[in-house]
């Protein structure tokens, strides 16, 4: 099962506890929404890639 | 047949209630929805028709947690830790970080 | 054949994420739906590019009892968006149920 994180903000300590609890034993792919020009093309195909895509505060 | 299960998490008092809302919302749409209030601070207690919604979400067979033993005991939501959280969120087919966390 | 993206927007400050994805999808061959709930919904009064996001995607709705919680009229359809695109949470399940990818911002 392969899982993509998006970041809406640096994750705090809950959230990095509940992405690694959700991730673990599973493949990850992260992404970092909070920069000033996010590479959406880039983030589309990550989406379109993964089994399931959660976008953390 | 394969049944959705969504966990939609709340981490803003003012987004709750709508947030659970949307739970029920999903729930009629016969997913298996869960919703989870966590930080602080602390809930305002649920009026008549907010324990309404609570009691049809757990008629179909969802519920609410609550990461906090006041917000547990204010509106009875079934306690959980963030590492209980964490091992539900694996079961679910969608993950729902709702809404902005209070600053 | 691409696949198919629904878009739950429940946090307010997300509009250009919303349209930048929402861009890159259909640039992709995407049919992507997009629905605002909660305090999102000023997205719809208050983003000038709300009209234009009604046109780049296939189907643009919100939650009219939120839209009425944030104090707006209901009758006061915003710009860009047809009137039986004020609506309820099954626009939510609809992504669920019948969307490729979800993604929530």
């Amino acid at each position: 099962m392969k899982i993509l994180n998006i970041y809406r903000s640096a994750p705090d300590d809950t959230t990095k506890k509940l992405a690694e609890i959700v991730g673990r034993d599973r493949e990850v792919e992260n992404f970092d929404l909070a920069v000033d020009a996010p590479d959406y093309d880039a983030l589309v195909d990550q989406i379109f890639a993964a089994d399931q895509t959660i976008c953390w505060w | 047949m394969e049944y959705n299960k969504v966990c939609l998490m709340y981490r803003n008092q003012d987004c709750t209630v709508d947030g659970i809302r949307s739970a029920l919302g999903l729930a009629v749409e016969n997913m298996y929805a869960y919703g989870c209030v966590m930080d602080e601070p602390k809930m305002e207690k649920f009026n008549e028709l907010q324990t309404e919604s609570l009691e049809m979400l757990r008629d179909m067979e969802g519920d609410v947690f609550s990461t906090t033993k006041e917000n547990s005991e204010l509106n009875d939501l079934e306690p959980i830790s963030i590492e209980e959280l964490g091992e539900k969120l694996r079961e679910m087919t969608h993950i729902i970080p709702f809404g902005v966390i209070k600053a | 054949m691409s696949k198919s993206l629904g878009i739950f927007v429940t946090n307010p400050d997300q509009f250009k994420h919303v349209m930048g994805i929402t861009k890159a999808a259909k640039a992709k061959g995407s049919s992507v739906k997009v629905f605002f709930s909660w305090d999102a919904t000023h997205n719809a009064k208050k983003e000038a590019g709300f009209s234009e996001l009604c046109e780049l995607a296939d189907d643009v709705s919100i939650c009219v009892d939120s839209y009425k919680n944030m104090g707006y009229d209901i009758d006061d359809i915003p710009k860009g968006l047809e009137a039986n695109k004020m609506a309820t949470q099954a626009q939510h399940g609809i992504i669920i149920e019948d969307y490729d990818c979800y993604l929530s911002l």
